[in-house]
């Protein structure tokens, strides 16, 4: 996880936001077009963009454009940048609790 | 425990609570088991008070020791719990520390077969907390979310 800290900082910056956090839960069900997005949220499309582009630049979605339509694909994984973070917090302590065991119940350790 | 942030372990340590409270007290046995073999832990400070500094430094080859984990402690019950934050460093100054900010709550409570060992490490980011055991995540995402929004954006 350490080599990529900047591509985090971003993620977190992507999802800290309720729009763009509404636009991954809903490309979770599958692709769909910027117009059909844009109709979901109480907002201007010039606004809408905005937050698309954040969304598209830190890597969590990608859009394609064909013809007239731009239709907007979730990374799923770039949002596993997420779960690799916190197993990486999870297998630390663990680890560390294993660790304290086994030196606890060293023999050597317990005459002391 | 906010399970939207948090992250809690929980381990049956079968060992008595004063030998425990003595490998996370007595830093020639904290350095014994706080970081990885065959990296090697120095305790630079272990100030066991509230307030009190928590510092200790790293090696991977036993010779240059680097900044490992600079932190200040905020309860210390003798016995029972210690607890930790990184969020401000040993000289009270507000950090940004690598990899993550962390409040962290070590907890000991006797057992039959020894210790009952707790811990719950508080983060400060609920996307990521909310999202930990959603490993399969589409539809786990996707509720998660929509609980982290109905939550923080007040409507649903």
């Amino acid at each position: 996880m350490a080599q990529y800290p900047a591509q985090l900082d971003g993620v977190f910056v992507a999802l800290a936001d309720p729009t763009r956090r509404a636009v991954v839960r809903r490309l979770g069900h599958g692709p769909t077009s910027v117009g059909d997005l844009a109709r979901e949220f109480p907002m201007t499309l010039p606004s809408f963009m905005k937050h698309v582009r954040t969304l598209e630049s830190n890597g969590l979605i990608r859009t394609v454009k064909s013809g007239r339509v731009r239709t907007c694909v979730l990374n799923r994984e770039r949002l596993t940048l997420v779960d690799d973070w916190l197993a990486e917090q999870r297998r630390i302590w663990n680890e560390r609790t294993d660790r304290l065991e086994q030196f606890v119940t060293d023999p050597e350790e317990n005459r002391q | 425990m906010n399970p939207d942030l948090d992250l809690a372990l929980e381990r049956i340590i079968h060992a008595p609570r004063a030998t425990v409270w003595r490998a996370w007290t007595d830093p020639s046995r904290l350095e014994q088991w706080w970081v990885p073999a065959p990296s090697r832990c120095r305790v630079d400070r272990l100030d066991l008070r509230p307030g009190g500094a928590f510092v200790t430094r790293l090696s991977d080859d036993g010779a240059e020791f680097v900044p490992h984990l600079d932190a200040c402690f905020l309860a210390v019950d003798e016995l029972e719990r210690i607890v930790f934050t990184n969020a401000i460093d040993s000289t009270w100054r507000p950090a940004s520390p690598a990899p993550v900010a962390m409040t962290a709550t070590i907890t000991l409570n006797d057992h039959p077969d020894g210790t009952d060992y707790r811990i719950v490490v508080r983060h400060g980011d609920p996307e990521a907390r909310a999202h930990h055991e959603k490993l399969g995540f589409a539809d786990g995402w996707g509720t998660v979310t929509a609980q982290l929004a109905a939550r923080t954006e007040g409507r649903q």
